[in-house]
């Protein structure tokens, strides 16, 4: 568990203990307006996928915002429970689960809440089927495709219509539609963003229309990613957007997704400078991740990260640099993955104009299954 | 927080995933290996508290022997961490620089021997002014950089002159030196003992110089696991800093003396397409700091293709020997990180659960 020291509301955010997780509540509230307004007005609802901050103080300020159906999405059943847990009664979870315990589980939150989930191959299938008939509820599965991202998901076509029908004849089992993740991230060129998101939702959309055509419905068409969030809106057979990162962003969606600004950045303190050029502050692998590349600095120019060790940030400024760091002042990072980051913390630390507003539980961190 | 317990006795094949597992013979086994190695010895073993985080572990390794009693921790919320499971004699080998953390050093201090490096005049005052204020002796050791370009004093000059200040300070007690080396790839014996020994050499040097200025030197810390044998070897090393060795991870794969224990088991989803297999366990879950990416154990051939946030991507060079439902584990890359994930870890022997341990380091980076 994170053991701070625990200062008290009021307390100016450069006094908190170090390394923090630091939430600019304004910037969060203009993520969330920007994104929830813009799906206000439109059929297609937002769905936020919490598991990007996994924290239910978060996602009930996305929910409040309007634009969705009041569901969230999740990508494990323990964080799903704990999301129940804080009210929410619209479960989504996006990632396909075989393991008996888990599904037994999942039954008991469908005694409470609107449980979705997905699933992209027959033994899964029976296996929810099965459980859910011994536990007497019924579930709402869909069937994910691959629509390029080459990790779960059915191909789309012949393959995911054999997949629907298995579960639209299981009793305990409602077929409510399709799902992907489209997976188009930072690589790409964005010229390019609206053509290879049409290619990839066509697929779907064509998948969708066998399968109607087959006699069954397919209520759901439900696609996952922040980027390229308006152009997929835009798609008449989509019904609903998974998106997280937008909340919080980071140093890859950041490049991407200008309209959105940084909300979550960790707090370190310069710990040694032992040389010209070279800065150490107490952050690391352990409290800001480098698992999709190192984070940038925000707060000191012509400084870049030398690398992360467990609990050091290794940076290296050029010679000329005329404001240096003193021992003890802080360096602020941008995580280049928000996902990474927020489960290593076990609090936000929410500030407004360099204040400490809330102490915020990421309740969701750790649960992996 | 997760809140899973199997029952102990339960079969590996029956657990839920993905879970931390400790194959426990080869974790006592790589505690055996270092109670051999320093049961003669001057030098002795301060395991790295942080490629564990748990005291039960720790204990584990000062029970087996080869050990001067305590352990290093990279932060102070680690060493309370620590302290709470009965350990007190504790070294950090790192910087502590602000005020709120350097009075929370002197409340350990008041009950245990504590000790923290420093690299700088600056903090050296801090430390010795809070700890005459709070009324406790930190002990002080300097920091030398012999290679990693991190904290550490530059020269042998600064740590003869960081030395007298020390030791003329009220409040602290000078109590000796330490460094870490860090070695790249997967280096044969025979490169280890050479590199390594150049290394820790300036380290020694420093010792020496500061001796020579007549302030005695009780502590000479240094090393990591790879150099567990080597800083025995070249002798003046009082005490070594391995952490790697006891659960073990694919970056010191060639140090072959010690054994996988530390693992992740999980299990498959989905397989998509006839030679790939998806896994319930990603990044989150396995720590992949630096592109240090795990090891399927045990399944030749199959390799890992691809890392999401929950979920790993195998692939197989022939026809995927895993299906839907089967279990499998990994060796960790970034072994450090791995600990750092998990709230507890399960124990297991001979295909059975042996016990269930919270990992109360968990998440103390502060």
């Amino acid at each position: 568990m994170e053991t701070p020291i625990l200062k008290p509301i009021g307390t100016p955010v450069e006094q908190l203990d170090t390394p923090s997780l630091i939430l600019d509540l304004s910037v969060l509230e203009r993520n969330i307006e920007y994104m929830h307004s813009f799906f206000c007005d439109k059929d297609v609802t937002l769905r936020p996928n919490v598991s990007t901050h996994l924290c239910p103080a978060i996602a009930h300020k996305q929910v409040a915002a309007g634009g969705t159906s009041g569901g969230i999405c999740v990508t494990t059943v323990g964080q799903a429970e704990i999301f129940a847990e804080s009210g929410f009664t619209d479960l989504f979870l996006t990632t396909v689960t075989v393991t008996p315990l888990k599904i037994v589980r999942l039954c008991a939150l469908a005694l409470s809440a609107n449980i979705t989930l997905a699933a992209d191959n027959i033994h899964a299938v029976r296996g929810i089927s099965e459980i859910a008939l011994s536990k007497n509820v019924k579930l709402d599965v869909v069937v994910e495709i691959n629509s390029g991202l080459d990790m779960c998901g059915v191909e789309p076509g012949y393959p995911a219509l054999e997949l629907a029908k298995v579960i639209h004849e299981s009793p305990s089992l409602n077929f409510a539609g399709l799902m992907t993740d489209h997976g188009l991230l930072n690589h790409m060129d964005t010229n390019n963003l609206s053509d290879e998101i049409h290619r990839c939702i066509g697929d779907v959309i064509e998948t969708k229309n066998i399968i109607e055509k087959d006699g069954l419905s397919v209520d759901k068409v439900s696609v996952g990613g922040t980027t390229g969030f308006d152009v997929v809106s835009e798609i008449e057979e989509v019904t609903e957007i998974r998106a997280g990162s937008y909340a919080l962003l980071d140093g890859t969606y950041s490049t991407f997704e200008p309209q959105f600004g940084v909300a979550a950045r960790v707090m370190t303190t310069v710990t040694s400078l032992p040389e010209v050029g070279i800065i150490i502050t107490d952050g690391g692998g352990k409290s800001i991740g480098s698992e999709w590349g190192n984070p940038s600095v925000d707060n000191l120019t012509d400084v870049t990260v030398q690398g992360l060790s467990a609990e050091h940030v290794n940076l290296r400024r050029s010679l000329d640099i005329v404001d240096v760091p003193s021992i003890g002042s802080k360096v602020w990072f941008t995580p280049s993955d928000m996902r990474t980051c927020s489960n290593l913390h076990d609090y936000f630390f929410g500030v407004r104009g360099g204040i400490l507003e809330t102490v915020w539980n990421i309740s969701a961190r750790g649960r992996y299954r | 927080m997760d809140t899973y317990r199997p029952p102990i006795g339960t079969s590996v094949e029956n657990l839920d995933t993905p879970l931390f597992v400790v194959d426990m013979d080869s974790l006592e086994h790589n505690f055996r290996v270092v109670a051999e190695a320093y049961k003669n010895s001057s030098c002795k073993m301060r395991e790295h508290a942080k490629n564990i985080k748990t005291p039960f572990l720790a204990r584990m390794q000062i029970e087996a022997g080869g050990t001067v009693g305590g352990v290093c921790c990279a932060k102070v919320s680690e060493a309370e961490a620590m302290f709470l499971g009965g350990i007190t004699d504790i070294l950090i080998p790192n910087q502590i620089v602000s005020e709120d953390k350097i009075v929370r050093l002197c409340g350990l201090a008041r009950r245990g021997d504590i000790k923290v490096c420093v690299d700088s005049l600056k903090n050296v005052r801090d430390i010795s002014d809070i700890s005459v204020r709070e009324r406790v002796t930190i002990g002080v050791l300097i920091e030398i950089n012999t290679g990693m370009d991190r904290a550490g004093i530059r020269t042998i000059e600064e740590g003869v002159e960081l030395a007298r200040i020390i030791s003329e300070l009220p409040g602290i007690e000078f109590r000796g030196v330490m460094s870490h080396q860090h070695l790249y790839g997967h280096p044969t014996r025979d490169e280890r003992y050479l590199e390594g020994a150049k290394m820790i050499q300036i380290c020694l040097d420093v010792k020496k110089a500061i001796e020579d200025d007549g302030i005695p030197v009780e502590i000479v810390s240094s090393g990591e696991t790879w150099s567990y044998d080597l800083a025995r070897d070249i002798g003046g090393i009082t005490e070594v800093e391995g952490g790697t060795y006891a659960l073990m991870g694919t970056s010191a794969k060639h140090m072959g003396m010690f054994k996988y224990a530390g693992k992740v088991l999980a299990s498959v989803i989905s397989t998509p397409r006839p030679d790939f297999a998806i896994g319930d366990v990603g990044s989150r879950g396995l720590a992949v700091g630096g592109s240090l990416i795990p090891d399927v154990d045990g399944l030749s051939g199959v390799t890992v293709e691809s890392i999401a946030s929950e979920q790993i991507v195998l692939k197989s060079d022939g026809e995927m020997p895993l299906k839907i439902g089967d279990k499998f584990m990994l060796n960790p890359g970034y072994q450090d990180g791995l600990v750092n994930q998990w709230d507890r870890f399960v124990g297991i022997r001979n295909g059975l659960v042996e016990g269930v341990w919270d990992i109360p380091g968990r998440g103390c980076f502060h």
